[in-house]
């Protein structure tokens, strides 16, 4: 079959029949409670497809188009060439394109019959060759061999489409087959619906919530903390041991102090509320988290700077310093601030990185990587960004040394407070914190520091085209670093890289609310609007809910299965909080350092003294006052002990150590991935052994009862597929195991076709005999 | 130069022993080298010395406290005319592992020293330099990339600290020229390897070479015997495999027109059909008349229709670059690099040694698909056939069988490709300190290393075995890396009566009964190694269900065609062009140079490389390439820094790098095992059988 359709001269389509279509993949998943407006969908869509199909040559061309409630198609070509990735040699596969009001798609004529087999982590809303509008990166048109952007109105249409997706992935479509109306349609309307500005309230997200009101509530197990109410502050403050100290108010519901903050805070407890209201909130020392030593971390959007006004300035003057003597005074220990906006880096800095950056995985075609390929590691370099991840994780290394080291608080002073505020703290929090490596803790950091802490998503990722100023990846940015964190420790968390990874991708599918809005007050404003309009509330869904996109086997490949939970369980934490599939380790806690067996290769822990060429530290730590000598030490004395993974967790910092997160980057470059090799290999491998443990282990809780032992398996996601790619589980899109990757420009002189006749002749001898 | 009391206090005397071996009684020139110190033969006091070598003699030690890694050890910094090893107190050096991959420092070895003292003083110091000051500290970095870093103890002991430091500067600067641990006391580790496991073939009989062939199923060749007495060219090895029709006589008559008498040989059979053949450049000068061409043409198409000739060291990196490169790798991987961490990565690509590995991977990977996919003749083509030849017919294995991907097949072919093959270790390591030094095996390490991280799960051998071998290329115990070629490792191990003492004058003569020595190879693990440290060789994400028996060589019919090459390729460039013909001589001799041929070919404009260069070759459209072929990647995020190797001097980079999960894992799992056999002895054979097999796991779980 795959012989076959490899074979097959570019122009002759494969003909599919709506009935066998049916019974395929699409149509399989009874959970969903969209399938039947899918069939509805797919009644209207028939209707088109058969005007469109009287008109072609094509007569029996039947195509699925899969479309979530509320989605409605906008327009459509067909007869659209999508190249196959890793041909550059006008290779590529025919079918129809088609842009909704959520996203483009194309509908190839042979999709369905290859991606049922291997397909094992699909995404559920976002097919493979689907593309949300919010996905769409850059959009470039081929005129005449040359490259040009597309924006607003066009005078020519191109013959060929390139877009660029925010996830990295690059389409390249040909419209030369396609009827020239239907180019104009369809190249001016996905302009228009991702590049016009839009409003938010026309964001797909309310028509799609609108219209699945019945989709299940919340997944039970899903016991992530939203922080939308009191409760959940308290408990965070109970969990902590941060009481004492600081409070939860109340002041801000209904957003009647301040629109930028959430509904409820957390401010040290001496603190009079009537200071919270006074300049809107800024100049508030809100609480982000308390360390076990007592300890707080506290952020600050700074009072905006009236330079005119010395009546207001001194107002604040006094404010300000009414505010730090609450706080320096005992019960809390000394406070130290911390300045984000200055001395540190730029929103501007990281949008130029980023862009630079990403350049070097969007990727064309394969000429245009291997121009790039040889310089690679300056290229890399020159874009720093990996050196703005080294930056952000040394200030969380600064931030925690003075917390745990020091004893004392640290205030982070931003001008929002909702970038590298967000940013930094959490990033100590999963530094410092067990619970922020575990996925719900993850999960809740995220929803309290970033929702909730009223980063602006909706223009940082700029979804309504309203300005590309100020597009700056920065959650993208602390993805990167955790992802560092992750890559550096992988035992000490239960979440993987492959989650880091689809999180990132969820932050441009408007289904969910939580990437959607510039702040709580916005989002529970857009729902009390359409509340009047609707007799039930919205009903908008949140990125936690994982089954949404992936099924429970795929979902297993979110989980670390090397995660030990802690031996004992926290007092904090909630009933019930724990999988039963957690995993408990049946041998007691070994040190896995130092450990005296593993002498000869042993883990070289050790630093050189400080003071022994010196060169090399200063340039680390590129100064020479005693706070930066604390610094040091601290960082030195730690990597120089075995780690405890519930612990403290410092990344390295060091030049070769930060890494680029390659799944998530080079996920979608075939030249890239290597067959049957790569991490994929050494993770099938972990969880074959691991099954086995479990399996074990049951046996093993089964006798005391007397019982025979009951084997339940495990699901089995990766047996049977015995070479993966490492590019897994990304590599939908290369299917060509045969492929053999030989530069072979002097091929064409060896094939003559007569010749070439013969040879195949002796080949198919060769494999008979 | 100081010289200064020794005081052996009672803790060295226990660990090290200070004594004099029996065997000792070397020659003139090992006394005269000592007279600085005598270390005193009364402390030997029955007390069997277990950690001097015969033949070694202790120089100077001082007391002192191994730093730069934890847990800081107090012991004691040694040199001796061999080598400098640090002895951790109370640590006894075991009797079956004489030498300690650890704390031993070859002086051929030490690439850098310095002293120092205080904060500020650092003196780098170059043989023949005087001690400055009386140092605290004493940092050795070798040119492996080790790191020892040794702290005086103070209270009096100064003078110690001098003299020892003193004494491997002049060591050093005395022990330019190689000197080999002569006479390894190996009675016990020669039994161990008997029993073990199969030993190594090393290839210095015909029956190791029939058996090998007979192995690859080569049923086209056979051993030729005609270097026996080495009389085409001492470079090569006693046995090779020729064409099994072509007469010795003819193999004579072909070789004469090759560089140094390396004619074409084969490397290896593929199973589906193909040969890998390795041979030296055409010689230019010869003259050589019809029956010689015929010759030459019949051993290199090895009776198949189509011949492609790869001209190796096209697109490879030159033994000068190789060399530089690597220069420049030490120089950035030192401690106090002068690259900044956010140059790092620049600063590496500016080394260029990734780009070597790169170009390797990738021309290995292309040759491979070129041997794998169809049958025909291979002929890796390089002047010497002495470097890049083993290189890249040793990856190109690695790649297509899955056997050579265990223990024993990867160092049966490094014993193969590279040490019968004739590599010039000596030379190239440098230990000659001639200048044609160029780590081209540590390149191949290198290589290697990255196909074990792209392939996790393919290699039955682990990073440490490499690491373990790229160790050993500086510790001049066996003959394995201490020679040039087959022939003078051949004399030396005293396999011939006539031998010469012309070569290697400096040698000390050793002792009788130093011919068990010769019998050792690298691969005598235990020399080094302890048990445990060998238990790590072994890659625990291995996954037998790759291992050779899965992979049935198919059958091929015979393409023995007598008369001329139906087709001749050159490879090169990445492309294949037509050849008139094979041989450079046939119309016109004298004229035809042999480079004129391989000029570049007409340059492709990259547009339309890139158009072709991802087409599948037509008529390959539907060919699967074999099961157990890897694929590498070979781009630039994909190759990386083989850390634990060179960053060992930078400790501060190293942690993190094992992931002891795999090992881990394992652990629990016997743990679960065994817990489940004491309970119920029922089931334990049962038990026993699931972890062994892994069919039988996957079948039940099915």
């Amino acid at each position: 079959m795959r012989a076959w359709l490899w074979d097959r001269p570019p122009h002759t389509p494969v003909l599919f029949k709506i009935s066998d279509l049916l019974a395929g993949p699409i149509f399989a998943f009874p959970e969903v409670p969209w399938v039947d407006h899918t069939f509805e969908k797919m009644g209207t869509l028939n209707m088109n497809l058969e005007i469109h199909t009287n008109e072609k040559e094509v007569t029996e061309k039947e195509v699925t188009l899969h479309l979530l409630p509320g989605e409605q198609l906008l327009c459509e070509a067909s007869t659209v060439l999508k190249y196959v990735q890793e041909d550059s040699c006008q290779r590529g596969i025919y079918g129809k394109l088609v842009c909704t009001d959520f996203k483009i798609a194309f509908l190839g004529d042979d999709d369905s019959a290859l991606d049922n087999d291997e397909t094992q982590f699909k995404n559920k809303v976002i097919g493979e060759n689907d593309i949300t509008l919010h996905c769409v990166d850059q959009i470039y048109g081929v005129f005449d061999e040359k490259k040009k952007t597309l924006f607003g109105q066009l005078k020519k249409y191109p013959e060929k489409l390139i877009i660029h997706c925010k996830d990295l992935r690059v389409f390249h479509f040909c419209l030369r087959y396609t009827k020239e109306e239907e180019v104009k349609r369809i190249v001016s309307g996905i302009i228009h619906h991702t590049q016009a500005p839009k409003l938010l309230k026309r964001l797909f997200l309310f028509s799609y919530a609108a219209a699945a009101q019945n989709h299940a509530a919340t997944d039970p197990r899903n016991h992530t903390v939203m922080f939308d109410t009191l409760k959940d502050w308290c408990w965070e403050l109970e969990r902590t041991k941060g009481s004492v100290k600081y409070k939860a108010v109340s002041v801000n519901e209904g957003y009647k102090v301040c629109e930028r903050l959430p509904a409820y805070f957390v401010v040290p407890t001496p603190l009079p509320e009537e200071d919270l209201s006074r300049f809107q909130g800024h100049g508030i020392p809100l609480w982000c988290w308390s360390c076990h030593n007592g300890c707080a971390l506290l952020k600050m959007s700074a009072l905006p700077k009236k330079e005119q006004d010395d009546g207001l300035s001194q107002m604040q003057k006094s404010f300000l310093d009414g505010i730090y003597k609450t706080i320096h005074r005992p019960p809390y220990e000394i406070v130290k601030t911390e300045d984000l906006s200055s001395n540190f880096l730029s929103l501007q800095d990281i949008q130029t990185a980023y862009s630079k950056f990403k350049q070097l995985f969007l990727i064309d075609n394969s000429t245009e990587f291997w121009d790039t390929d040889i310089k690679w590691f300056s290229l890399l370099e020159s874009s720093s960004w990996l050196d703005i991840i080294r930056r952000c994780l040394k200030k969380a290394i600064e931030i925690t040394e003075c917390l745990e080291a020091q004893n004392v608080n640290v205030l982070l002073l931003e001008e929002n407070a909702s970038d590298l505020c967000c940013l930094v703290s959490s990033l100590v929090q999963v530094m410092m914190d067990p619970h922020c490596r575990t996925r719900i803790g993850f999960q809740s950091l995220v929803q309290k520091e970033w929702i909730m802490g009223g980063h602006s998503f909706l223009d940082r990722c700029n979804h309504l085209r309203q300005s590309d100023k100020e597009e700056v990846p920065v959650f993208l940015l602390f993805l990167d670093c955790v992802w560092q964190l992750v890559h550096q420790h992988p035992p000490a968390f239960d979440f993987t890289e492959t989650y880091l990874t689809v999180l990132s991708d969820s932050l441009y599918i408007p289904i969910f609310s939580t990437f959607f809005f510039n702040s709580p007050h916005q989002k529970d404003n857009v729902g009390r609007e359409s509340q009047d309009t609707q007799s039930k509330p919205l009903n908008l869904l949140t990125v936690w809910d994982w089954s949404v996109q992936f099924e429970p086997k795929a979902q297993m490949l979110l989980k670390n299965p090397l995660y030990v939970e802690k031996p004992k369980l926290d007092k904090g934490q909630r009933k019930g909080m724990r999988f039963k599939h957690q995993r408990q380790l049946s041998l007691p806690l070994t040190q896995s350092k130092s450990s005296p067996k593993r002498g000869f290769f042993r883990e070289e822990t050790d630093h050189l003294i400080k003071n022994l060429l010196g060169k090399r530290i200063s340039k680390l730590i590129n100064s020479s006052d005693e706070l930066h000598d604390n610094l040091r030490e601290f960082y030195d004395s730690w990597h120089s002990k075995p780690t405890d993974y519930h612990g403290l967790l410092l990344p390295h910092i060091e030049g070769p150590e930060i890494k680029v997160w390659a799944q998530r980057y080079l996920r979608w470059i075939p030249e890239a991935q290597i067959l049957g090799g790569g991490r994929a290999a050494t993770v099938s491998k972990l969880l074959e052994m691991m099954e086995e443990v479990e399996r074990l282990q049951e046996k093993i809780d089964a006798r005391p009862h007397g019982q025979g032992a009951l084997l339940a398996e495990a699901p089995l996601l990766l047996r049977g597929s015995a070479r993966l790619s490492a590019l897994f589980p990304f590599a939908l899109l290369q299917r060509h195991p045969s492929k053999p990757v030989l530069p072979t420009s002097g091929w064409k002189a060896l094939g003559d076709e007569e010749d070439l006749a013969k040879r195949e002749d002796e080949f198919v001898d060769l494999g008979d005999v | 130069m100081v010289a200064a009391e020794v005081i052996p206090g009672p803790r060295i005397g226990e660990a090290w022993g200070l004594t004099l071996h029996p065997l000792q009684h070397s020659g003139p020139k090992c006394v005269q080298r000592t007279g600085m110190l005598e270390p005193r033969s009364q402390q030997l006091d029955g007390h069997v010395a277990s950690g001097c070598l015969p033949g070694e003699q202790i120089l100077a030690w001082a007391p002192g406290v191994r730093k730069g890694l934890e847990p800081e050890l107090p012991g004691t910094l040694i040199c001796t005319n061999l080598r400098v090893t640090f002895q951790p107190c109370g640590w006894q050096r075991s009797q079956e592992t004489p030498l300690s991959s650890e704390y031993d420092f070859a002086l051929v070895n030490i690439g850098r020293l310095e002293a120092v003292s205080g904060l500020s003083r650092v003196q780098l110091l170059r043989p023949g330099s005087p001690l400055k000051f009386i140092p605290e500290e004493i940092l050795i970095h070798g040119r492996d990339f080790r790191l020892l870093r040794v702290a005086f103890e103070a209270g009096g002991l100064e003078p110690q600290a001098f003299q020892v430091t003193m004494a491997i500067v002049q060591a050093r600067a005395q022990n330019s020229q190689v000197q080999q641990y002569a006479g390894i006391p190996l009675s016990k580790a020669g039994q161990n390897t008997g029993s073990r496991k199969p030993p190594v073939p090393l290839l210095e009989t015909s029956e190791d070479w029939e058996a090998e062939r007979k192995k690859q199923g080569a049923r086209g060749w056979r051993v030729s015997t005609i270097n026996e007495r080495f009389d085409i060219a001492t470079s090569l090895p006693r046995y090779f495999w020729v064409p099994k029709r072509t007469l010795d006589s003819e193999v004579r008559r072909a070789f004469g027109h090759f560089h140094q008498g390396r004619g074409p040989r084969l490397s290896w059979h593929h199973p589906g059909g193909s040969d890998l053949l390795r041979c030296g450049g055409f010689y230019t000068a010869s003259d050589p008349n019809k029956e010689d061409i015929r010759a030459v043409e019949s051993m290199l198409q090895a009776g198949h229709s189509d011949v492609v000739l790869v001209d190796t060291v096209d697109e490879l990196p030159s033994l000068a670059d190789v060399q530089l490169a690597h220069l420049r790798l030490r120089a950035l991987c030192l401690p106090d690099s002068p690259a900044a961490e956010e140059k790092w990565l620049s600063a590496l690509e500016g080394t260029r040694w990734l780009d070597y590995v790169r170009s390797c991977l990738r021309k290995a990977s292309d040759i491979s698909v070129l041997v794998t996919s169809r049958v025909r003749s291979v002929v890796l083509q390089e002047r010497g056939d002495r470097d890049f030849n083993g290189l890249l017919s040793s990856l190109v294995q690695l790649l297509s069988v899955p056997e050579a991907r265990t223990l024993l097949g990867f160092q049966s072919l490094v014993q193969r490709e590279w040490v019968a093959a004739g590599h010039p270790f000596l030379t190239r390591l440098g230990v000659t300190g001639a200048s044609e030094e160029a780590p081209v095996f540590l390149l191949f390490l290198d290589c290697v290393w990255q196909l074990l991280q792209q392939f996790p799960a393919e290699f039955e051998f682990s990073e440490f075995f490499l690491l373990a071998l790229h160790d050993s290329a500086r510790v001049p115990d066996t003959l394995t890396f201490l020679r040039d070629t087959p022939w003078e490792r051949g004399k030396q191990g005293g396999q011939f009566n006539s031998y010469t003492q012309i070569y290697n004058p400096g040698y000390c003569q050793p002792p009788a009964g130093n011919s068990v020595n010769s019998q050792l190879s690298v691969w005598d693990w235990d020399l080094r190694y302890n048990s445990e440290q060998i238990l790590q060789f072994h890659n625990p994400g291995y996954d037998p269900e790759h291992c050779p028996d899965s992979w049935l060589p198919r059958q091929q019919p015979s393409f023995m065609v007598p008369g001329p090459p139906s087709s001749v390729w050159l490879f090169s460039r990445g492309a294949l062009t037509p050849l008139n013909q094979l041989c450079p001589w046939r119309d016109n001799p004298s004229l035809l140079a042999v480079s004129s041929r391989w000029l570049p070919r007409a340059a492709i404009s990259s547009e339309s490389l890139a158009d072709q260069e991802w087409g599948l070759p037509s008529h390959w459209g539907a060919c699967p390439l074999p099961p157990g072929l890897l694929l590498p990647g070979y781009l630039g995020p994909q190759i990386r820094l083989w850390r634990r190797c060179y960053l060992r001097g930078r400790p501060e980079v190293q942690k993190g790098l094992s992931a002891p999960t795999i090992s881990g894992l394992q652990d629990e799992l016997s743990h679960l095992q065994e817990l489940l056999r004491k309970w119920t002895p029922r089931i334990s054979p049962e038990d026993h059988s699931k972890k062994r097999d892994p069919n039988t796991i996957l079948s039940q779980s099915r």
